[in-house]
């Protein structure tokens, strides 16, 4: 079991997300670096969408109460298995009653921690992952909290592996929206043209942005489908970046779509970070994701060689 | 007039958006046969309506520029009377604490509460879309007397249950959240409960009539 001592900030668990009820009403959620979650997966022989830990800023403290393999990825928010420093992108061994424990970073915002063979957790329409908002999925559909345990099947020691995880940065890819063209015309450019900061009432719904120049405007539109990765532009000009536990529609228009390689550097933003935007095209976005898939088959195909070779 | 038209919404969906300020019956008839011909498919993650626009989010996104001829194609292939819609009877206890916000409305409008109990339960509503929460449909079409704006300050806790209006539309609060609506009674329908099957009472385009029961002023 793993023992919630002290959950810090936010803790809850996620997947790869709730796909096909957005006609519904319901969001996708899931966890918002999804990179992390298949490569934290990958290290351990799980499958892709295995729930994993999300831990927002840190303070977290962690008991493994039975033996596991288990896995560290995201941002660096200072881990250490009882004194041990541990590093993102690592696989180790925990023994029973071991410490897990995170401080915090100025440099990072969210880690994830998987278990090999994963947790032990009740499927709701199709996922593990906590929705938030409408309180269901994960455990009890709310955030872990201090006395959660969490169960998973006790499993022997493996050695210690590294991957290489992509960086993370602050400016990121977008498409132009389909709204551009009734506001003003240059408005992806514009958004392009300087840097956002992100605003203290950003969450996993959205990231918040404001500027020196706000693009105000009055342009309403009908309801229709948001995404995760959408950019929203309410009348008042500060754009809002949708992320994974958006509402499945809203009013307000569309300036463009973070690419969905670019959507993990979302993770790691805090409030006062800037970031800044370029336009890119649908076949390089295609590319980027490629590139993803081909680096989490190479890891494989590498861990396969790699515990052959030690066993 | 503008043409429907498709466009693309990142790398991954593809809208086919109406371009217009509503649709009469007909075309969100066709629409929702749209909707539900699509649903049969196995290439979109998800499809969802909109008040004037469908959203595909493909699989993959490879077919997006394809997506976007075949649908203008489709659209003109369904015809309204391809949608058959179910009908959900739904009671409703109106006013009071049920509906805290019948009794100032009737004085608004200069109606009695009962003729707005009358007018409200009068329509066969319809199931435009949803959003805002799991479960929560919007209703079109409020009749015009009853047309009112959202509050000037949306209540922090709405029971769920609730039904409620805001403008053209009514709806019901799935579950317990902040809302800006006036609320005109209160429902005992369970409307979505993840861990049924099927999980969500309402489907785009199923058809709605409210119920006034005897408990409440009616």
């Amino acid at each position: 079991m793993l023992d919630v001592i002290k959950p810090g900030v936010q803790l809850c668990i996620q997947d790869l997300g709730r796909h096909g009820h957005r006609h519904l009403g319901v969001s996708q959620s899931g966890a918002l670096d999804p990179l992390a979650v298949k490569i934290a997966n990958t290290l351990l022989g799980n499958p892709l969408n295995t729930a994993v830990l999300e831990i927002t800023v840190g303070l977290t403290q962690l008991r493994f109460t039975s033996a596991t393999n288990f896995a560290l990825t995201g941002g660096d928010l200072k881990a250490c298995l009882d004194d041990t420093p541990l590093t993102p992108g690592w696989r180790y061994y925990a023994k029973p009653g071991q410490l897990l424990s995170f401080a915090s970073s100025p440099d990072a915002l969210r880690a994830y921690v998987s278990v090999e063979g994963g947790f032990d957790l009740q499927n709701v329409m199709g996922s593990c992952a906590t929705d938030l908002q409408a309180g269901f999925g994960g455990i009890n559909g709310s955030s872990l909290a201090t006395g959660d345990q969490l169960h998973y099947t006790s499993c022997t020691e493996r050695h210690s592996v590294g991957a290489l995880q992509p960086g993370y940065h602050k400016q990121v890819r977008i498409l132009s929206g389909p709204h551009c063209t009734q506001l003003d015309s240059s408005v992806a450019q514009l958004l392009c043209a300087k840097s956002w900061q992100v605003l203290p009432d950003s969450n996993r719904m959205g990231m918040r942005l404001t500027g020196p120049d706000l693009l105000t405007h009055q342009l309403s539109i009908n309801s229709q489908a948001v995404l995760p990765g959408t950019i929203q532009l309410p009348p008042n000009g500060a754009p809002i970046v949708l992320l994974n536990d958006c509402q499945t529609t809203g009013g307000y228009p569309m300036i463009a779509q973070v690419i969905q390689a670019d959507l993990r550097h979302f993770a790691q933003l805090s409030a006062g970070d800037q970031i800044s935007f370029t336009l890119t095209t649908p076949a390089l976005a295609h590319q980027e994701t490629q590139q993803h898939n081909y680096h989490l088959n190479q890891l494989r195909i590498a861990l396969t060689h790699h515990d052959r070779s030690i066993s | 007039m503008i043409q429907e038209q498709t466009y693309l919404l990142g790398e991954q969906a593809v809208v086919l958006d109406l371009n217009c300020a509503r649709l009469d019956n007909t075309q969100q008839n066709r629409l929702f046969a749209l909707h539900r011909h699509l649903q049969k498919q196995a290439q979109c993650t998800d499809i969802v309506v909109g008040k004037t626009s469908l959203t595909l989010v493909l699989q993959d996104p490879t077919q997006c520029a394809s997506w976007q001829d075949q649908l203008l194609l489709l659209w003109e292939e369904f015809n309204a009377e391809d949608f058959h819609p179910t009908t959900h009877q739904i009671p409703v206890v109106y006013g009071q604490a049920a509906g805290p916000d019948l009794a100032p409305l009737a004085a608004q409008l200069g109606l009695s509460q009962s003729d707005i109990i009358e007018l409200h339960s009068a329509p066969l509503y319809q199931v435009k879309f949803l959003g805002f929460l799991p479960g929560f449909a919007y209703l079109g079409c409020v009749p015009e007397q009853l047309r009112v704006a959202r509050l000037d300050s949306p209540r922090t806790h709405v029971p769920a249950g609730s039904v409620a209006i805001a403008e053209d539309l009514s709806a019901i609060y799935p579950s317990t959240s902040p809302g800006g609506w006036r609320l005109l009674g209160h429902s005992p329908t369970q409307l979505f409960n993840p861990h049924s099957q099927p999980p969500c009472l309402f489907q785009p385009g199923d058809n709605v009539k409210f119920v006034p029961q005897k408990e409440g002023l009616c």
